[in-house]
């Protein structure tokens, strides 16, 4: 397999191109563990302390070998780099089109650094590449940026696919997301923030090449055969027509979702808690990809007929909304007419910002105004005028929003990397501590879901390198209560169940380690999720990975590949000073009780510290320190990782 | 004979047509509950809610609880009036 990196300063406006040695693979897949170690790299020249909105901070995207090889399975983009909300490891994925169109243009992963000294985009063609100028995009949302440039570059040699950042980006929102094509997210982390600060409006492709495997005799019969798994799974057919909306009743149920700020977890709203609007509102599927075979996307459009508030949207289309987006807007913010569920998607896609914690933001907010906490002074010191903070008001959340999107207030300004240091700064700014009101982990904003009776979920929280997260070490053999997948991968039935702590911890490392894996890939989490290869991604994709690449791997091999890429996140976090007291998770989630829902009365703290520390023992990490081992990173083959790590007093004693 | 109620949410609520309804077991068990469910319903319930590689139900993207919010395999025994949901659920995005 041949593969190459772009590299890109925008300073100087040099562009060069490097083969990626097969070796590269060899050690870290590709995708997300190529971009990690290209990032890690780049740093260890450049200062890692920067300001992540400053030229030296780097932004890499990168694709898995699966994408665009007709595996139907590799679509996954992904973008790396400091998080200027954060200030930690970040990184973000998204599928569609444009992750295979860049390899179509002659390239696989692409680096770029510095600042250009104006508005420009980046324009990609069949092994060429081009800064061009992007003063006519500046300013336009991503729906309307992907619009002009689809147009300027019209059909040949292929439709122009797009990465492009919105308002968002463009003011330097910490979480300000990229989006490709106009309607796929890479949402968390900030990576739009990072363009922004570049002066990078957008990367245009276009290309009619192709992609070279190893053995695509053997890569056809995978496909088949993974095909086969896919068409005989009739749970497929309800994903594929719901999509991840398939989850509301079931989130319902068992009071999963996160409601007003996670002061409940069921949804009020007697539209947005059952799917039956799918079918309402619901006007055709489509694929994100042409290299899916699942095809969970949908499409709605709104005629008005729908509600009295969907009169407001006439006209209105966009993709269905996935669970978050449903769960950040009929949950943390209690929007209950499903036309605005949808428009709130559609929104934080053309502004380009993470709609989790732009949500968790707001929803902050109108729990201080529901406890009557803020004054008609505190709301002019924040806001510069009488602002209402009503739940559920859809007016309201878009008033917010937009001052968080162009930063134009003290709120937008406090707020504008996400809920956990909007409420430090306000806090700081009072002279009070109102911090019990945010909900994050790590720092990071929470995703929109009920965590507290979910030990393992808590402790991903805790643990992800990318602050709060649920797609590093997805707890599903907890929340699915999979018997049968603890005892296939433990030989004992306890990560299954959520009453004991046993095997928690455990259980992050494990799936952390088969993420990292997949996410290197390219293959969708949602594949994985269906379980067509049997929940062993180390095995099933593994064999799809060896015809592509020709690295032909044990299950065993690769699981050590999936742990070897979570340990240079992990390092990169240590270099930036994170310890143990940083993976932790907020005031709410590990003191008060879960109120509702199947299993009420839970709190984080039962079983937080004990899940922890078997996590660091899984890792081979350090209880008290949290900090990597000498030891475990040489038995990884990264010991070249831990003189740096040990150089800079980043490494456990001893 | 015991009596249970079986609840159906999202695609599995799609193909019985109705929300919830009881079956009367001789063996109360899950493996028994589920026989009367797939002859009933015929075979897009029996792709749906079984596994036929493994003989057991179904556990792509589905989810069986008991009322204690406790996942049901098809060995497990059900009591008299026991609720069993029937749900889908992969979430995200």
């Amino acid at each position: 397999m041949e593969s190459r990196l772009l590299r890109v300063d925008l300073t100087t406006g040099e562009c060069s191109v490097e083969v990626v040695p097969h070796a590269m693979f060899e050690r870290w897949i590709g995708g997300s563990g190529i971009n990690n170690w290209i990032m890690w790299e780049h740093f260890l020249t450049h200062d890692i302390n920067c300001d992540p909105r400053g030229p030296d901070n780097i932004f890499v995207f990168g694709v898995g070998p699966l994408a665009g090889t007709g595996s139907g399975s590799g679509i996954k983009g992904r973008i790396t780099f400091k998080s200027p909300c954060y200030g930690i490891f970040g990184d973000s994925a998204a599928g569609g089109k444009f992750p295979y169109m860049v390899r179509f243009a002659g390239f696989d992963y692409i680096a770029i650094t510095g600042k250009a000294p104006r508005p420009v985009y980046l324009y990609l063609c069949d092994g060429e590449v081009e800064i061009r100028d992007a003063a006519h995009l500046w300013g336009k949302n991503t729906a309307e940026a992907h619009g002009a440039l689809r147009q300027e570059l019209g059909d040949y040699p292929s439709a122009a696919h797009t990465l492009t950042i919105g308002q968002a980006g463009e003011h330097q929102v910490g979480i300000a997301a990229v989006v490709s094509d106009a309607s796929r997210i890479h949402a968390r982390g900030g990576g739009g923030c990072v363009l922004g600060s570049k002066n990078l409006k957008a990367i245009a492709v276009q290309g009619s090449g192709g992609i070279r495997v190893d053995n695509p005799r053997g890569l056809l019969a995978w496909s088949r055969d993974f095909r086969q798994k896919i068409d005989q799974n009739e749970a497929i057919y309800g994903f594929k027509r719901r999509g991840t909306l398939g989850a509301v009743e079931m989130y319902q149920h068992i009071g999963s979702h996160f409601w007003r700020n996670n002061q409940g977890n069921m949804f009020r709203g007697e539209e947005v808690r059952s799917d039956n609007w799918v079918k309402k509102y619901h006007k055709y599927s489509e694929v994100c990809s042409a290299d899916c075979y699942i095809a969970c996307d949908g499409r709605y459009k709104i005629d008005g007929t729908e509600s009295e508030k969907a009169k407001k949207y006439v006209g209105e289309t966009f993709r269905r909304p996935e669970y978050l987006t449903t769960g950040s807007a009929a949950g943390a913010l209690d929007l209950r007419d499903w036309a605005e569920v949808a428009h709130w998607g559609k929104v934080t896609n053309d502004y380009a910002i993470d709609n989790q914690d732009l949500s968790c933001s707001i929803s902050f907010m109108m729990e201080l105004e529901q406890r009557g906490l803020l004054s008609a002074r505190d709301k002019g010191e924040l806001f510069g005028r009488d602002q209402s903070l009503e739940w559920g008001n859809m007016e309201d959340v878009e008033a917010l929003m937009h001052n968080i999107v162009h930063r134009e207030n003290r709120f937008g300004d406090f707020f504008n990397d996400g809920p956990y240091w909007g409420a430090l700064r306000y806090s700081e700014f009072k002279g009070e501590n109102f911090m019990k009101y945010a909900i994050y982990g790590k720092g990071g904003a929470s995703f929109t879901e009920e965590m507290r009776p979910f030990p393992t979920w808590m402790n991903n929280m805790a643990v992800a390198s990318r602050g709060a997260d649920h797609l590093k070490g997805i707890g599903l053999v907890e929340k699915f209560q999979r018997r049968d997948l603890s005892m296939k991968y433990f030989g004992r039935p306890e990560a299954a169940d959520l009453t004991t702590p046993l095997l928690k911890g455990a259980c992050t490392a494990v799936v952390e380690n088969q993420v990292a894996l997949l996410n290197s890939y390219g293959v969708c989490l949602f594949h994985w999720m269906l379980d067509p290869g049997g929940f062993t991604p180390e095995e099933y994709y593994g064999r799809a990975f060896a015809e592509i690449t020709g690295i032909d791997r044990t299950p065993e091999e690769l699981m050590r590949d999936g742990e070897r890429i979570c340990n240079l996140e992990k390092a990169f976090n240590s270099r930036l000073g994170l310890r143990r007291e940083h993976d932790t998770v907020c005031e709410r989630w590990m003191h008060e009780p879960c109120p509702e829902g199947m299993y009420p009365g839970k709190v984080a703290s039962d079983m937080f510290e004990t899940v922890l520390d078997e996590y660091y023992d899984w890792r081979g990490w350090d209880r008290k320190t949290g900090l990597q081992t000498a030891s475990r990173l040489a038995s990884l083959g990264l010991q070249d990782v831990a003189e740096v790590l040990a150089a800079e007093g980043a490494l456990a004693p001893g | 004979m015991i009596t249970i109620n079986a609840q159906y949410q999202s695609r599995f609520r799609e193909i019985t047509g109705v929300e919830k309804e009881f079956f009367h077991l001789e063996q109360g068990t899950v493996a028994a509950l589920a026989a009367q469910i797939t002859g009933k319903y015929g075979p897009l319930m029996t792709a749906l809610l079984m596994d036929e590689d493994s003989k057991s139900l179904n556990s792509r993207g589905t989810l069986y609880l008991n009322s204690k919010g406790q996942r049901v395999y098809l060995e497990d025994d059900l009591n008299e009036g026991e609720t069993v949901f029937f749900m889908v659920g992969i979430a995200g995005g």
